[in-house]
């Protein structure tokens, strides 16, 4: 034990005398950590949507005797996507070209059709085969679900007149002509001055109940309108930057880069200052030389880690965000990230060992750290076999582990189960690594 | 130092060495007795380097075997500086003393900046002139009471007073009963300091014999 101290000592004596190189260390990744944020703050940008109007669309309609501005409904749209109006040849092109995701075309019919309530008009919509496509069906669907809850309303009032003009007797005006209804109030009122017999008598009683069902029309049919309604509560929550999943990966990110490159190189530098000769004749195993890589990894990890994770718990806790547990949590987070830098300096041991000498093991780490990380953004829904593949690197159980310290309610399960695989792959990459440090005396 | 035991401190039996499909020493033989300073000879590529990292273990054979003598210590100087650049010469001899097992590193390390005239200053090694470096690579394989040492082509950088320190550190090593086996291309450096050569010619061991035989050979002539 006391070599591996001897040589972390070293290591990190060494560091502290390199602090350019320390500082890129520590800048690059979060560098990276943020040109990631960035795309995937593009990636939740508006989408680009050709709109063709073959209708010429006015700035009201109205319908129902209700005014709906479709100015104003464009602009609402507006807000999740980007609406260029084009020709339909431009658009088809546009869309071919990928530079517009989607493309609604309002047909020439649809005034007449949305006038005339006997057809129910058509939006047209044309996607791409991108994987923002599905995003922006999603979008359109939403919002010809909100058009048709506006016009259902509208309909719902008109056909409520009528019920109303049924009850109660009025001059309406149906398809543009304009009829006298009697209404059943008047209607039992004629009936009482008739002669009393059997037959006035079961209208009379007929009249009386159409009026009570009619007194129930106006609540049924709002109801079976909308059996279920959405109510928006607004809460203040987290910005996108201090999300849970952002704050885990950035600091999963930060400590993958510099775990990875520090032990590779470190490892590989024993060969380049030519004292892997002195130490290799029995002063120190090959299996402690790996043990002080990783120990190296893991203590910059908790350091660089107890960094971040103040920064971040200063900024939520001055900015008085609830959720999750900054402080409360940081020995358990803490751990995980000493355990994490481990495995991931395990596996930067494998590299710096494979690579022999610091140069080469410097770029080889940054080649596989990249695509490492990148496999652990993917989600699991959209590309399966990048979440299989990222399982077998200690990046995205870093990550899961550090969101689970933090911010699930009950975190002992996923830090646990999270915390084996760290222990597994670092044993693993460890043992690889006690084997491919032999190579750095060849 | 001096036990009076005749047998090999250190001893290398059929010991040969391969890197990948390349045979850099074929199997060797031979054997270093206490108070015995040996010169091992040969051209660039022979597998002296490769013999001399064998014997300290720091490279292990890939047929046969090297023993050592229960308890003896080896110091090795390989031919390259081995210490790191970015640690002064007092951190590395610390260091290596600790590593070493010295019972007080600093003072191990501070006896041994005087030996060699280092400067005991914060400057990296790195920074140092190329004869300091070779001074301080002499100096940690002296760490730790060597009772055998292994220097290679250790007068290459260092200039006519630190050879004469150096060579006078040897006699004294040979005096104390310690063994040397210096690497060297210099037929200048054989008269006075070595009791026996050797020579590897392709990673053959040519010759082993007393320096008086060696002299006398058609081989002496032809390495000159």
């Amino acid at each position: 034990m006391r070599p591996v101290l001897l040589l972390v000592r070293k290591d990190l004596r060494i560091l502290r005398r390199s602090p350019v190189l320390l500082g890129t260390l520590v800048a690059y990744p979060l560098v990276i950590a943020l040109l990631v944020g960035l795309v995937a703050g593009y990636a939740s940008a508006k989408p680009r949507v050709a709109l063709v109007d073959e209708a010429g669309l006015p700035h009201t309609i109205t319908l129902a005797g209700e005014t709906f501005n479709v100015d104003k409904t464009i602009r609402n749209v507006s807000e999740s996507v980007k609406l260029v109006g084009l020709s339909r040849d431009e658009a088809e092109r546009e869309l071919r070209n990928g530079e517009v995701v989607a493309v609604i075309t309002v047909p020439q019919d649809f005034l007449s059709n949305l006038r005339g309530m006997l057809h129910s008009p058509q939006l047209q919509v044309q996607t791409g085969t991108g994987t923002l496509a599905s995003r922006v069906k999603q979008q359109i669907q939403a919002l010809v679900y909100s058009l048709n809850r506006q016009l259902q309303g509208a309909f719902i009032r008109t056909n409520l007149g009528y019920v109303h003009a049924l009850k109660h007797g009025a001059t309406i005006s149906f398809l543009g002509r304009k009829i006298e209804i009697l209404g059943l109030d008047k209607s039992e009122e004629l009936l009482a001055q008739l002669p009393p017999s059997s037959q006035r008598d079961r209208v009379i009683a007929f009249v009386h109940d159409a009026r009570l069902a009619l007194a129930q029309t106006d609540a049924a049919m709002r109801a079976t309108a909308n059996p279920i309604q959405l109510v928006e509560v607004s809460k203040r929550g987290r910005t996108w930057a201090l999300s849970a999943q952002v704050q885990s990966y950035a600091l999963a990110v930060t400590i993958a880069f510099l775990t990875l490159l520090l032990a590779a190189s470190a490892l590989a530098a024993e060969r380049d200052e030519n004292v892997i000769g002195r130490l290799a004749r029995g002063l120190v195993g090959f299996g402690q030389l790996v043990w002080a890589k990783v120990a190296l990894a893991a203590a910059v990890a908790l350091g660089l880690g107890a960094g971040i994770a103040l920064v971040f718990g200063i900024i939520i806790q001055a900015a008085g965000i609830e959720g999750g547990e900054p402080w409360e949590r940081l020995p358990l987070l803490l751990a995980g990230v000493a355990l994490a830098g481990a495995s991931l300096g395990a596996l930067g041991a494998l590299i710096g060992g494979l690579a022999r000498e610091a140069r080469t093991a410097s770029l080889v780490a940054v080649l596989i750290v990249l695509p490492i990380v990148f496999l652990g953004l993917v989600p699991k829904e959209v590309v399966p076999a990048a979440a299989w593949i990222s399982e077998a690197f200690p990046f995205s159980h870093a990550a899961r582990l550090f969101q689970s310290a933090l911010f699930d309610s009950s975190p002992w399960s996923g830090t646990g189960r999270e915390a084996l695989w760290l222990l597994g792959l670092g044993g693993g990459f460890g043992l690889l690594a006690r084997v491919a440090a032999r190579r750095l005396l060849a | 130092m001096v036990t009076g035991d005749t047998s090999p401190v250190l001893a290398a039996r059929a010991a040969s060495r391969r890197f990948g499909d390349q045979t850099a020493l074929q199997p060797t033989t031979l054997e270093i007795r206490e108070a015995e300073v040996v010169a091992l000879l040969g051209p660039n590529g022979a597998g002296k380097s490769t013999l001399l990292a064998l014997l300290a273990g720091s490279l292990t054979p890939t047929s046969g075997a090297v023993e050592r003598r229960e308890g003896m210590r080896i110091g090795w100087t390989p031919q390259r500086p081995a210490h790191y650049g970015r640690l002064s010469p007092r951190e590395n001899l610390e260091l290596f003393a600790e590593l070493e097992g010295e019972s007080d590193p600093p003072a191990a390390a501070g006896r041994l900046l005087a030996q060699f005239e280092l400067p005991d200053s914060a400057r990296p090694s790195a920074r140092l002139s190329v004869g300091n470096r070779q001074r301080l690579n002499l100096a940690i394989s002296l760490l730790g009471n060597p009772d055998v040492l292994l220097l290679d082509e250790p007068t290459a950088a260092l200039d006519p007073p630190q050879r004469r320190k150096l060579w006078q550190t040897a006699v004294l090593h040979k005096q104390r009963g310690g063994a040397v086996v210096f690497a060297t291309q210099n037929h200048e450096e054989l008269e006075g300091h070595a009791d026996r050569v050797l020579v590897l010619l392709e990673g053959v061991l040519a010759f082993d014999g007393p320096l008086e035989e060696y002299e006398r050979t058609e081989l002496a002539r032809t390495l000159v």
